[in-house]
Parts: structure tokens; sequence; C-alpha cells
């Protein structure tokens, strides 16, 4: 298979990756640019593990060829903290145990991220079905929805702040 | 430890932090220099003869480090620690659709799945044994030869059965089907091994129990267990699936054969189709009563379809023996357990280990019996509930156990029980409203008879931090922090001074399996014991310097206290006097657990005795036209003992509701002439979160007094066990139509309806 090129824009830094035709996004940021925070819980597009973010909207990375993300803009896990100080959802992810074993919670983080993106009140219908493709076997779906308002909350009032 | 600021308080696990940030390194994560990719060639029969089996080919391609077959295993060629009756790869004969036949090692994963393209192998199909009742027949072939197809077969009895139902006013007496479950945890099995300079064989492992998986990975490369190392990553979900070894064992021998360092994860096709599975299960049931309502005997024979090999089919069907009584007082019962050899999946370990199948019956059983005497669901289960003290048809008596009544009353509150006929049982014409409760029991630790003990390495060091070193590996259930938390506690430090070195066997005492529920009592006591070691040091350098007796003297937050009062000394301070007079900062403890010798004699073997009484009640919504059923409401109340993690509490609780529920209505492994049909997480559906109402929990704790860490108990298990059941009794209850069959998806509720 041929190699090709790719540039993107990865978590803030532009990277040429070797992508041959058939390979996913994932597949590239989790070999070539040693991104392993994104994970493959099925290669099929059914658990939403290897969600990331391209150009502002919630992707399964396995199921996008690494040639489609050509110039685009992708937030990983690891692009969410700044400077190693977390974001209040990965906060809020700690504190009110959003998780159990961990493995689904990088992609639950990016689909809510996405979610707090557009929307900073969301109701708890709109966070269940923001995480509606992400499965959590140990199931923490309740406390991924505690802290999604939890740092909804704390960035409206952060927001507030900025403004006053 | 009563005005606990960490104990019983919400904390971060101490994970958390790499978990957010995506530096939490799982198994598939793990990158090591020369790296190749381990694959595995599976049977595409459920059934057949290896006639012939040629690999030359497949070495013969560049890039291709190492592909073994059966004879290139030089110590055991088996799996399970139990029964080896299950070969690493196959040697004559494939019996069931996941046997391996050979291992590839190459440098990426399309020249891997190149040379398993080019391994030949020319199978005899041969009719396979599938219907558990066939295969248990005097004279049917056998699925593996000179071994019965019967593997176990057993009955217990307690009183006198016969008599009982002779003396019933009413019997009910119905045959049950569970089917396969698969566990589908998010990261499927994986194993990366490497040989270090010093040529142990070290491998990270997303496994249950390190220290055996070590003592495995020895055997079949015939090397000393002093020459392998396993080490836990992070580990992404379990639930029994991982506590039998998997794919660990093949990376082990892959990276010795090829010289390199080998990722060996399973895909999750392949991850469904070979690991084991929940034992499907076939259950008769007669259930006796008096016209009160008082159970007075209970005969069940149950049939477990083992699939080819033996696992922990005994142990499986010894545990659901133990419980088929359900929390009640019955005495007189017969339980006959068989198993059963077939070409069908394999079957293991599975959260509950038993015991959801037999809530599914006992309580089932409990509601038809209700109807038929026309008395309430929750009466009739405050009559036969066993209290404090009862001994029980296995000999085992209930050390406490007001929380049985007190879980029931506490959920009916919840849902409004009392008030539930003001509620819409009609909404629309095709909508019919139920509700419906399971109460169930189940205990934690291995059981009495068996030997459970877990160690743990404490160290503080002179600034006042604490290594804690322990073997026990946390897949997300949450050990780990319970671990830290009563370190902490004990030391009088906070929680982030305490790091947690996860399951290493080169480092870390064995603790054992995570399994049974047991490692908050095993590994819990075992850190208490360390802890009380170190503390006793800090306390006589403390009475000695402040010349104040230690019953004034308190170490908490870091700090040294004095009668209640924070004194000038620091716990780092107290610790680098210590360290420097030599008293005692480092300490191993090894907990071997005991049943208190206060019970006359046991009659059930390896019966636990910490039991988790918990009620699940649902309402439910069924659509008489589609069959679909919508689970609008679950209460679930569960008995912590004492709630050390309320995180890990509520997130076990939670997470044992939503796989129940999935065990109730929708999962299923489809399985045809030994051939799995939905081996995707699409076709295999597990509940996402619009599937699942908004849980309500309720914990109650009544310390254990079998002497438990704090009175607290293990968690794990019980919740998943008594949703199905309580969904089925709401069915039930809104259709008039019982089911005796899981999962109770919508064709099968629309026969029931229509029936
Ligand atoms: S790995 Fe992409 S959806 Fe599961
Ligand atoms: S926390 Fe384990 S799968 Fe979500």
């Amino acid at each position: 298979m041929a190699e090709i090129d790719i540039r993107m824009t990865v978590n803030g830094s532009v990277q040429q990756l070797k992508a041959g035709a058939g390979r996913t996004l994932l597949s590239v940021l989790r070999e070539e640019a040693g991104l392993t925070g994104t994970k493959d819980g099925c290669s099929s597009g059914d658990c939403g593990a290897c969600v990331v973010i391209l150009d502002g909207q919630p992707v399964n990375s396995c199921m996008v060829l690494a040639p489609q993300a050509e110039g685009s803009q992708i937030t990983t896990v690891e692009g969410l903290a700044v400077d190693d100080e977390l974001q209040p959802l990965q906060r809020a992810f700690a504190e009110t145990w959003a998780f159990q074993c961990g493995f689904c919670t990088q992609g639950m983080l990016m689909s809510c991220h996405a979610l707090l993106m557009s929307n900073l009140n969301p109701t708890r219908e709109e966070i269940l079905t923001a995480i509606s493709g992400n499965l959590c076997r140990c199931t923490a779906y309740q406390g991924v929805v505690k802290a999604v308002e939890q740092a909804a909350a704390e960035m409206r009032s952060q927001d507030q702040n900025r403004h006053e | 430890m009563n005005d606990s600021n960490i104990v019983g308080q919400w904390t971060s696990a101490p994970g958390a932090h790499d978990i957010v940030t995506g530096k939490a390194r799982y198994c598939p994560d793990l990158r090591l220099p020369g790296m190749l990719i381990g694959k595995l060639l599976y049977s595409p029969h459920a059934r057949a003869r290896i006639r012939h089996l040629d690999v030359s080919k497949a070495r013969a391609i560049p890039g291709v480090f190492a592909v073994m077959t059966h004879e290139d295993i030089a110590g055991e060629n088996s799996y399970l620690y139990a029964a080896p009756d299950q070969p690493l790869l196959a040697v004559d004969e494939v019996r069931f659709q996941g046997d391996a036949v050979a291992a590839v090692a190459a440098v990426d994963e399309q020249t891997a799945d190149a040379a398993l393209n080019a391994i030949e192998v020319e199978y005899e199909a041969l009719e396979g044994l599938f219907d558990p009742l066939q295969a248990m027949q005097a004279g049917a072939e056998q699925v593996m030869s000179g071994e019965e197809n019967v593997m176990m077969s057993r009955t217990y009895r307690s009183g006198d059965v016969e008599a009982a139902l002779a003396a019933a006013d009413v019997i009910v007496e119905n045959t049950y089907t569970t089917p396969w479950a698969e566990h589908a945890f998010l990261e499927t099995e994986g194993g990366v091994a490497m040989v270090d300079d010093e040529g142990v064989v070290t491998v990270w492992s997303s496994c249950q129990a390190p220290h055996r998986d070590r003592m495995q990975i020895a055997r079949a490369l015939a090397v000393p267990e002093s020459m392998v190392r396993v080490i836990t990553p992070y580990i992404g979900g379990a639930f029994g699936g991982k506590d039998e070894a998997h794919v660990q064992i093949h990376a082990a021998l892959l990276a010795c054969a090829a010289g390199r360092p080998v990722s060996l994860v399973r895909g999750r096709r392949e991850s469904i189709l070979t690991h084991v599975k929940r034992h499907p299960f076939i259950v008769e049931c007669t259930t006796a009563a008096s016209s009160d309502g008082r159970l007075l005997a209970v005969k069940v024979r149950a049939i477990a379809d083992a699939g080819p090999y033996t696992n922990a089919t005994h142990e499986v069907l010894n545990k659901f023996g133990e419980f088929i009584g359900g929390p009640y007082q019955v005495q007189n019962l017969e339980v006959e357990q068989i198993g059963v050899r077939t070409n069908n999946p394999i079957t293991g370990a599975f959260r509950g280990f038993g015991a959801p199948q037999a809530a599914f019956v006992y309580e089932s059983q409990m509601d038809d019996l209700a109807r038929k005497l026309d008395i309430d669901p929750l009466q009739i289960r405050l009559l036969n509930g066993v209290d404090t003290g009862t001994r029980m048809y296995t000999g085992v008596v209930v050390r406490e156990g007001s929380t049985m009544k007190e879980s029931l009353r506490k959920a009916a509150e919840m849902i409004g029980w009392e008030k539930r006929n003001q509620s819409e049982r009609r909404p629309a014409s095709h909508l019919r409203r139920g509700w419906g409760m399971a109460t169930i029991l189940k205990g934690s630790g291995l059981g009495r008879g068996l030997a459970d003990h877990a160690g743990v390495v404490l160290e503080m060091h002179r600034d006042g931090s604490v290594a804690l070193r322990s073997g026990a590996a946390d897949m997300g259930q949450g050990i780990v922090t319970v671990m830290a938390q009563l370190a902490a506690e004990k030391l009088g430090v906070d929680i982030s001074s305490v790091r947690v070195v996860r399951a290493d066997t080169a480092r870390t005492p064995d603790a054992g399996a995570s399994c049974a529920s047991r490692q908050v009592i095993v590994s819990g006591n075992a850190v208490l014991e360390a802890a009380e070691t170190i503390r006793e040091s800090l306390m006589t350098i403390a009475a000695g310097k402040t010349k104040i007796s230690k019953d004034r003297l308190e170490l908490k937050g870091g700090k040294l206290l004095v009668d209640g009062e924070p004194h000038a000394l620091s716990v780092a301070d107290l610790a680098l006097r210590a360290i420097a007079w030599g008293y005692p900062m480092h300490a191993e403890s090894r907990c071997h657990f005991e049943y208190p010798d206060d019970v006359p004699e046991v009659t059930y073997k390896y019966s636990q005795e910490i039991f988790q009484f918990c009620t699940h009640i649902a309402q439910v919504l069924v659509d008489c036209e589609t069959g679909q059923v919508t689970v609008e409401r679950l209460v679930a109340v569960h008995d912590a003992g004492k709630m050390i993690n309320p995180g890990g509490v509520y997130g076990q609780i939670e997470g044992g509701c939503a796989q129940g529920i999935g065990y109730a209505l929708t999962e299923e492994l489809v399985v045809q002439d030994g051939h799995t049909q939905n081996a995707s997480l699409e076709n295999y559906v597990i509940p996402m979160a619009l599937d699942l109402p908004e849980l309500e929990m309720g914990v109650l704790e009544v310390p254990e007094p079998s002497g438990t860490p704090l009175g607290a108990k293990g968690i794990a298990e019980s919740p998943i066990i008594p949703t199905a059941p309580a969904i089925r009794n709401a069915i039930l209850d809104a259709i008039g139509k019982p089911l005796y069959q899981l999962p109770m998806n919508a064709e099968r509720v629309l026969a029931a309806v229509e029936s």
C-alpha cells in the first residue's frame, strides 16, 4: 500500500503524518502521532471509544479514513488540558466518578467537550444524546451527566466573570 | 475512624488524572522498541479434526518473526489452571469456534494478517454436539474423547423435600432458560510481552489474576516462575471475563520465539468469539408453599452448557446451588447440578458467577407463587426472608441479616410500592405499566474451606509519603482507591500522599484474583494491618517527643493532633525520626481471611458467609403492539456493610444495574450450530446512555461482623443479580403473563402478550 503523507493540525500543532490509503484516522493518531489516549474499542463505529473532534465535530476516528482528515483541525484527549492544567470537564469527570475503568473516558470527554463548545447549559436529555454513541460497560453514565452539569456550571460562571 | 475525612468520603481515584488526560496506558497503548504484532489463527469450525497443518509458507514471508503451532510449545499446552483441558494451540482437533490453531508475530498488522492467510490447515469437519440435552444422553458421542460429556453431576439435599412437597398447599413448577452473555469489557483482551536483559519474560497483561498468570506463563514456557514477571497496566474492565488467562500466554510464547517484544490484542469480533461467556442454564424448578405463603420446599434441576472445556463450570454450578434458595428461610431443598460438554462457546466467570441465573429462577418463582396465592409480592418476601441468626439450607448461619428486610422496605418506600396502583396502569390502549421486585443475597470472599488471602507491602518515607504495593488487579472496580483510602486514614496523611504501585509480580505481593467481591476484604485487611505497624512507630516517636501519652495523640491530615488540636510536629517529622531511629516503617502483611468459628457444621461446600442483601424494584412500560419494554424506573437498594469509597460503590451499583437491564432485555449471544451470529457491539446490544432510566440508588450501611475492614463488604457482584427478575416480575404485573426465558426481548414479550 502506497504510503502518503497527510498534514493536519493536531492539538494545535501542525503535523505531517504517514498514512497508507487504507488507514484510519484512529490508527494514524495512535501509531504515527503516538497519541494513544484515543482508544479502539471495536474498530467498527459501534462504541465511541475513538471519538476525536474533527473541525469542531465529534467523530468516530475509526470510521474516518486518514486522507479524509487532510488539512483538518483535530483535538484529542491529550489536547484538552492546557499546560497540564485540567479543564473543568476533566476535573469534574475525576470528582464525580464519571468512569470506573476509564477506557471509554476519553471518547466520553470528547463527546461532552463538543457539546459544551456549543451549549453551556445542556439539559440531561441533551447530555445523554451527546453521549448516545459512547458505550460504557462499567456504566458510569450518571456520573458523566453529573460531571457535564458540574463543568457547565463552572464554565458559565467563568464566562460571567470574564464579562463583568 | 468515625469522623473520617477520607473513608466514606467521595475522593478522586488515584489514577483519575492519568485517565482524564489520556496518559493512562492500557495494554494496547504500550510501545516497546522493535515490538511486533501478534495474532492468532482460530478455527472456522465448531468441531473438526485437523488433518494437516503447514506453516512453512507463513514462516517464509519477510517480516514474519515467529509462527507457532502446538509443536512449538515447550511446556504445558493448556490454559486452564483448574482443569487443564483447553489447549493454548489445538493439537489434532478443534472443539469450538474459538480454538486457536496457530500464532504468528510479524512487523506489522498487514504482515501478520498475511502470515495467518498463508497458514495451510486442512480440516475434516465433524458433526458437533450443540444441544446439552442431547449431549448428556447415554451413548452420545464424546466432545472430548475419553471424557464423559456430563462433566459434573451432583445433588445437594437438605431436609425432606418429597415429604414437604406432599404436604404443600400450592406448588409452582416451571422451566427457565438463560442465554450466553458476553462481558463486553470495553478494552478487549491483550498482552504485551518481552524478554528483558536478564532473560526475564515480562508480560503486561489485562487480567484479574497477575500472579496466577505468572504461573500459567511459566508452565507454558517451561521456565521457572522466577523468570516470569507479570505487570498489570490500566485495565479496561473485566467483570470476570479476564479471570482466566486469554492471550497473555500466547504473547509470552511469541516474544520468546521471535526474540522481540510482541503485542497481542484481540479485535472485538475475535474477543466475542473466543473468550468465556456466562453459562446458559436450563432450570426446572418446583417451589412449594403453604396457603399462607410460607415456603416449604424447593426442588431444582439445573443443566449448564459448559462448551467443550471445564473452566469454571464446577464452581459456577456450585454457586448456583448455594444461592438457589434465595434469601429465604426454606430448609427443604434439593438441587441437582449438571454440567455438560458441547461444541458451543466456552463458559466461565462473569459477575455474579451462577447467582444471576439462580435469582432469575427463585425470584420469578416467588412472584408466580404470590399471584397464585393472591399475596402481595412484598409481603411474601418479608414473610419468608432470613434474619440475623437464620440457619440456611446450606448450614450457613446469617451473622447480620437485618438488611434483607430493610432493603425490601427501603426499596418499596423509594418507589412508592403501596401507592403504585394510583398510577396509570394503561396510559394508552396499547401500553401497560407494571411494577416488580426481586431481592437476593450474594456472598463476598472465596468461601469456607478455601484459602483466601492477600498480601500488601506498605512503606512510609522520610517526607511522609507512602508507597503501597499490592498485587490486586484493579480493572476499574476501584480496589486501588479503597486501599489508598484505608492506608491514608490509618496513617493520618492525605490520600494524595499514598502512591499505589499497581500489580507487578516482581514488586508486589500476591493478592490472588480480583474476583468474588473479595479484594476489599482481604487486601483491605492487609492494608490496615500493615498500616498499624507503621502507625505504631509514628505514635511511639510522637509520645517520646511530646511526653504525652499515646491515647491523647492522633494522626490526621498530615499532622499530629494532641487532644484534637494540631501540634507543631507533622507526620513527616515523625517519619523522619522513626526512620532515623530504625523503627519499622516498612511493613508487609498478609490477611488470611477465616470465618469466625461460631457456627455448627456448614454442609454446603465452599459456602460464602459474608452476605450482600439487596433489592431492586422496576417500573416498566410494555408496548403490547411491539413487545418493547421500557424500564421507566429502577430502584436499587444495596448493603455495603460500611462504605469506604462511595464513588466506587455507586459506580458498581449503577454498572451492575445497567448490565442487569441488558441481561433482562437484550443481551444474548446468538449461537447456531456452535457459530456465534452476533459477534459485534452492533449486534450484541448492551445498554447505551439513552436506554437507561435515571437509577435511584440507596445504600444501607450495617457493619459486617465477620472481621472485614471497618465492617465493609464487597459490592461488585450483587448489583447485576436482582435486575432481570425484578423486570420480569414487572412485565408479569403489566401484562399478566409470565416469561421464563432471558432475555425478554420484544419478540418474546410480544409472544407472551399474544399467548
Ligand atoms: S473504536 Fe471507533 S467506534 Fe469503537
Ligand atoms: S468506565 Fe469502563 S467502559 Fe466506561
